[in-house]
């Protein structure tokens, strides 16, 4: 109204209500036509979805479209067109929804992408733990052998040195290991007292194979009579077996017998000889 | 004013007929033609939403669609042809939704399926490796 009032002097009376009036109007247009408020809904919308980095590279085509269609959907209309409005509403509004179901189908095709590049990662994974494990067995297959190998040979040293140690003799019969009669006081089938070496080491080695089965040989020399040493040499045998027995080695697999004077290894006519013929004679199997 | 016109219609009455009959004929030519494109792109694509199974999948959008054709026949006949193509638009609108909301439902059911299967394969590959 200042401005008109400044206005109205200079132009005089008549042109200032020209103005005044044109001002009217001039406002009057302006203020008619106006943006549909459900337009304004629709815009929201759009806007939300062109905020989504991944609806705006999933749906940009759609979304251009929707773009367009909100665009004139927000072109101010005059009171009488509500009908034009509400189709251009709807039809912006389908636009931005038909968008927003486009990217979400394109961003299942993506995670679908994903997914199966997740499952062939996990079969590639499976597979290759599949073939590690096969390999790994044929390795431990192969160390297996290799330490079954190295076993058998190392057992076999181990027996031998065992053997070594027994001081036994390699025969067809199996190993021979002799006590000598310093086991036995004369004419005595009662072990000595204290501890012997050489049982000692039978029992150790007996334990150590256990699958061996043992044969108990007692011998005597010709002193006295052939019953008489016959019975002494199974009772010495026995003596042994016992000790045997006491010392963990199961019974049946120790056999006894008792050969009396029947097979000497040397001359009954020296001393040393009939020495060398009392002994209990121990044979391992092979 | 009666007076001006009374002179008016008995000097000029051929002149009017003629513009009235112009008139006539030019709004006989221009207003009441059908929608055609509009209408046959709206039937193309509730045929198409149909195809794609939208029954199934987004059924309230294909009735939206068939029913805003309807509509959009009724004015047809009604001659009223400016709606009748804006009701053509919003249908084939419409049965587009309805195809484009059945294609997502029928990736995110894809998806679904393919998670179940990975998830046995999971628990398969578990299974093997736990006998291994």
């Amino acid at each position: 109204m200042n401005t008109i009032s400044l206005l109205k002097k200079p132009f005089g009376g008549k042109t200032g209500a020209t103005i005044v009036l044109s001002t009217f109007l001039l406002t009057a247009c302006a203020m008619a036509p106006e943006t549909p408020p459900a337009a304004l809904e629709v815009r929201e919308k759009l806007t939300e979805l062109q905020r989504n980095p991944e609806m705006a590279r999933n749906a940009r085509i759609e979304l251009r479209d929707a773009e367009a269609a909100v665009e004139l959907a927000e072109q101010p209309l005059d009171n009488d067109e509500t009908a034009l409005s509400d189709h251009r509403v709807y039809m912006a509004d389908r636009m931005v929804e038909i968008a927003r179901a486009t990217g979400t189908t394109r961003q299942m095709e993506v995670e679908r992408e994903r997914m199966g590049e997740q499952r062939d990662a996990a079969r590639l994974a499976a597979r290759t733990r599949e073939a590690d494990a096969a390999r790994a067995d044929a390795d431990s297959a192969r160390s297996s052998e290799v330490a079954a190998a190295a076993m058998s040979a190392k057992e076999a040293e181990e027996m031998q040195r065992q053997i070594d140690e027994l001081e036994a003799e390699a025969t067809e019969r199996g190993l021979v290991l002799t006590l000598g009669d310093v086991l036995f006081a004369t004419g005595s089938a009662e072990l000595q007292g204290g501890s012997n070496r050489n049982l000692e080491k039978l029992v150790d080695f007996l334990n150590k194979y256990p699958e061996k089965g043992v044969l108990i040989e007692g011998h005597t020399d010709n002193i006295g009579s052939a019953q008489f040493n016959q019975n002494l040499s199974l009772q010495r045998a026995e003596s042994v077996r016992r000790y045997l027995i006491d010392h963990g080695v199961q019974s049946r697999r120790l056999n006894v017998s008792g050969l009396g004077l029947e097979r000497p290894v040397a001359s009954n006519e020296s001393a040393t000889g009939r020495q060398q013929n009392r002994r209990v004679e121990v044979i391992i199997e092979n | 004013m009666k007076y001006f016109s009374a002179t008016f219609l008995n000097h000029r009455i051929p002149l009017l007929c003629t513009l009235a009959l112009t008139s006539f004929l030019v709004a006989c030519a221009s207003a009441p033609l059908p929608p055609t494109d509009s209408l046959n792109a709206a039937r193309d694509a509730i045929a198409r939403a149909e195809q794609a199974d939208a029954r199934q999948y987004a059924g309230a959008e294909l009735e939206e669609a068939r029913a805003k054709l309807v509509m959009a026949e009724k004015a047809v006949a009604e001659e009223a042809m400016t709606e009748a193509d804006r009701m053509a638009q919003q249908a084939r609108v419409a049965a587009k939704l309805a195809v484009a909301r059945t294609e997502a439902a029928k990736a995110a059911e894809i998806n679904r399926e393919m998670g179940r299967g990975a998830d046995a394969l999971d628990v398969e590959m578990d299974r093997q490796g736990e006998q291994k």
